[in-house]
């Protein structure tokens, strides 16, 4: 970061910042959603049937696998921000901004679809438990979205990390 | 349940004689809840949501500050895929340990009757 020229311009750690910041925090929204929307149903069916709080609390894991990923991200963009030897060009900067965005994004919309299943799920599964195999494969289609932000994210990490 | 007696003669108290009238209040479920002040969930299913809990935290950040360097020699595209690869692993422990405790439970339940 010693050199300022046309291709590593001053503000270009501008969109490596709002890359680290957007995966943790848009990751981080998307995971309190999950876990508070599933903790909600888990707290209402856990008066009625204790033993059903262990099986119902995959949903709330499931949000903690995805603010996990948007740390991932998060941590490897902060490693690739504080080389000093070379410059921090505009592409590292957007790219790392990109690969914030797509982790953090689809984090939140995993852990809407969380969120959601897990609570509706959980109620279901006080009536019906035969619905247990299937809430757990809905849960795991809805944590895929998440792990395709991730994988999108160390995909467009290695263009400029190697 | 109506006709349900009480074992070893006990003093049966209100809360009790109201539980064995309407299943859904029973206290006598799998985590009895005994008003003796001691803890409602058992000691055995607290160590396992510490353990995974634990795990949630450490492992997958562990991993990839271990196996960065030592491992992967620096390629921390490998390192962050690997710790996404931990926290799934945690993730389907957990699914297959809810699972048994299940199966168990349900074992449990066909033997008392």
């Amino acid at each position: 970061m010693s050199e300022v020229t046309e291709m590593n311009p001053i503000y270009a750690p501008f969109f490596g910042m709002a890359g680290v910041a957007s995966a943790m925090i848009f990751s981080s929204m998307g995971a309190a959603y999950g876990t508070a929307k599933a903790g909600i149903a888990i707290s209402g069916i856990g008066t009625f049937k204790p033993e059903l709080i262990m099986k119902s609390l995959i949903s709330v894991i499931m949000s903690g696998i995805i603010a996990v990923y948007g740390l991932v991200i998060a941590v490897l963009i902060a490693g690739d921000l504080g080389r000093k030897e070379s410059s921090y060009s505009l592409f590292s900067g957007i790219l790392h901004m990109a690969a914030g965005l797509s982790v953090g994004m689809t984090g939140l919309a995993a852990g809407y679809a969380i969120g959601l299943v897990g609570n509706a799920g959980s109620r279901a599964f006080l009536q019906q438990p035969k619905v247990f195999v299937g809430q757990v494969l809905i849960l795991i289609f809805a944590e895929v979205l998440g792990l395709y932000g991730l994988i999108v994210a160390l995909i467009l990490n290695t263009k400029i990390s190697g | 349940m109506a006709t349900r007696r009480t074992l070893k003669g006990e003093k049966v108290t209100e809360k009790e004689d109201i539980a064995a009238i309407v299943p859904d209040t029973n206290p006598n479920g799998a985590n009895p809840k005994n008003d003796s002040g001691g803890p409602a969930v058992p000691g055995s299913v607290i160590a396992k949501l510490l353990l995974f809990t634990l795990a949630m935290v450490v492992a997958p950040l562990g991993s990839y500050f271990l196996t960065v360097n030592a491992v992967f020699s620096g390629n921390t595209t490998f390192a962050g895929a690997t710790a996404a690869v931990v926290a799934n692993v945690v993730l389907i422990t957990y699914v297959l340990v809810a699972m048994a405790e299940d199966t168990r439970e349900q074992e449990e339940a066909k033997k008392s009757q």
